[in-house]
């Protein structure tokens, strides 16, 4: 059984997230562990980040729906200097990648890759999801094939 | 895109001041830094305050800068977002339409308390600074300015080239703040300098941002009709674009060769009356220097992805400058690199000061025609051509 936290709640436990009422579902989605982005019910075209209707068709049947998050990387930096954020050390550059997913060209999703060397973080290496936790919630992260 | 320019050297930029800019608190406010600038330009081009009945900037709000420079009335106003085209652009629009006749436009630069650590330190800035305690994503984002590291990735990737060319831009940008007593940055840098800093995001390094300085631009656009009778040389404005795509996410960007500046480059070619054969200084945008080779990538000097080596063929070794056909310097203020963050109207200031035949060291002998490409990919990529009248 799915439990639906509130608004209240959800913003909890994401702090310092930008949560909307567009965007929300794909929050909720993160607390099963599951990576959820906004698709049109009318077109099925996806689209990222969240909107709150279709751009492509205008539809407002709009709704949250899983990716496999298999994909390949886009764009690849390393932060020798960033935010504070737990579990976060820079003295190690950090990897932060775009990852173009697989469900259709020209999509992405943007979070680090752990459990790699930053050597073999590349434009061009293949990704699968995986999860690690933000202030004691699910982050969706990226892993590379390969392992 | 639309030819339509219907405002085509009807308005004109009668004067630009400067502060000058420094890499440290000044100790000043913005709204004191502004003012300084504004006094200025009203007075360098003959007018008085009576005159204005418009004002357009970015940062303090218009109803500050009026009540702090005791202008009695304004009949039109807006605070934009920049960068600083936006500005000149939507006031000349205004004097064009009839909504107000003289307008000061004007930009403060300030060190705010997120991104500079001794800014944080300075109480004041901490409260001058809007948004400080709002919550704010980690470091998984490519959001703001990440966004150009994350382009600067990509084009490394597809055209295969290395940081040494957006080292070029490094280089050749200091090279020209030597001469500029309004830059903050103003010692040389070599190559060597730039491989060996350190990094912040790679692949880029600290001399690839321009640095969080305080000062301030002010500028006085009117009618080329009006713009005659002032104290000095009217530079029209000949076409000016903002430029947007659908897909102006940084990370949702589609790629180099569709974004922004590309709508700015073909509406430019369309609506104004020469274009880069035809002007004698240039100024791509230099916030990121992996923007300024994609602006000159785009605008058509060369092919894409060859912007570094279009640098290099067209290098003054014993300057360690570019100097386009042996005559176009490419910033010759030394852009945002070398005059700190001042969102183009650095950019904007050089061009009206170089047309104006005003611009001491580093004036380009007769200069007639300016352009200027202003702002990034995503939500700010912007462009300019003036002419002197």
């Amino acid at each position: 059984m799915v439990i639906q936290v509130s608004d209240e709640e959800l913003v909890q436990r994401f702090p310092g997230e930008p949560i909307t009422h567009d965007n929300a579902e794909h929050y909720r989605g993160r607390l099963r562990r599951e990576l959820l982005l906004n698709r049109c019910a009318e077109c099925g075209r996806w689209h990222a980040p969240a909107k709150p209707i279709c751009p492509d068709c205008w539809s407002s049947r709009v709704t949250a729906e899983p990716v496999s998050g298999d994909g390949v990387i886009f764009m690849a930096i390393f932060l020798h200097r960033g935010p504070a954020a737990p579990g976060v050390d820079y003295r190690v550059p950090y990897p932060v990648v775009a990852v173009e997913l697989a469900e259709q060209e020209g999509l992405r999703f943007t979070s680090t890759v752990v459990g790699a060397d930053n050597k073999d973080i590349y434009i061009g290496a293949p990704v699968r999801l995986a999860w690690t936790e933000r202030n004691g919630s699910p982050m969706p992260v990226f892993e590379l094939q390969t392992r | 895109m639309s030819a339509r320019n219907a405002m085509k050297d009807k308005v004109a930029i009668a004067g630009a001041s400067t502060t000058g800019f420094v890499a440290k608190n000044s100790g000043r406010s913005q709204a004191s830094l502004v003012a300084e600038a504004c006094i200025d330009v009203i007075q360098k081009c003959g007018i008085t305050r009576e005159d204005v009945d418009g004002l357009c900037g970015s940062w303090p709000s218009a109803a500050v800068l009026q009540s702090v420079l005791g202008i009695p009335a304004v009949t039109w106003f807006g605070n934009p977002p920049i960068p600083m085209v936006d500005h000149v652009a939507t006031a000349a629009a205004a004097v064009h339409a009839g909504l107000c006749e003289v307008v000061l436009v004007y930009h403060g630069a300030y060190r705010a308390a997120w991104n500079s650590g001794s800014a944080l330190k300075d109480p004041f800035r901490r409260i001058a600074t809007p948004g400080l305690s709002d919550p704010r994503p980690g470091p998984e984002t490519m959001a703001a300015a990440v966004g150009y590291t994350a382009w600067a990735s990509r084009y490394m990737y597809e055209y295969g080239v290395t940081r040494e060319d957006f080292g070029l831009v490094a280089v050749n940008a200091r090279s020209n703040a030597v001469r500029n007593p309004a830059a903050a940055m103003r010692e040389p840098l070599s190559m060597d300098d730039y491989l060996t800093a350190p990094m912040i995001r790679e692949p880029l390094c600290l001399y690839d941002m321009d640095p969080a300085v305080d000062g301030a631009d002010a500028f006085i656009v009117t009618t080329a009709e009006r713009a005659r009778d002032l104290a000095l040389p009217p530079v029209l404005i000949n076409a000016a674009v903002l430029g947007q795509v659908r897909h102006n996410e940084e990370d949702q960007t589609v790629s180099l060769r569709q974004h922004g500046q590309h709508v700015v480059i073909e509406t430019l070619k369309a609506k104004s009356d020469f274009w880069i054969d035809d002007i004698d200084v240039y100024f791509p945008y230099d916030g990121f220097t992996p923007i300024t080779l994609n602006w000159i990538d785009n605008a058509g000097w060369c092919k894409p992805g060859e912007a570094g080596a279009f640098l290099r063929q067209h290098w003054d070794e014993g300057a360690r400058r570019a100097l386009i056909n042996g005559r176009i310097p490419v910033n010759p203020h030394g852009g945002s690199l070398s005059e700190g963050a001042t969102q183009a109207s650095g950019h904007m200031r050089e061009a009206v000061h170089q047309l104006q035949g005003v611009a001491g060291d580093r004036q380009v002998p007769d200069a007639r025609r300016a352009l200027i490409t202003a702002g990034g990919f995503f939500f700010n990529a912007q462009g300019l051509t003036l002419h002197r009248a």
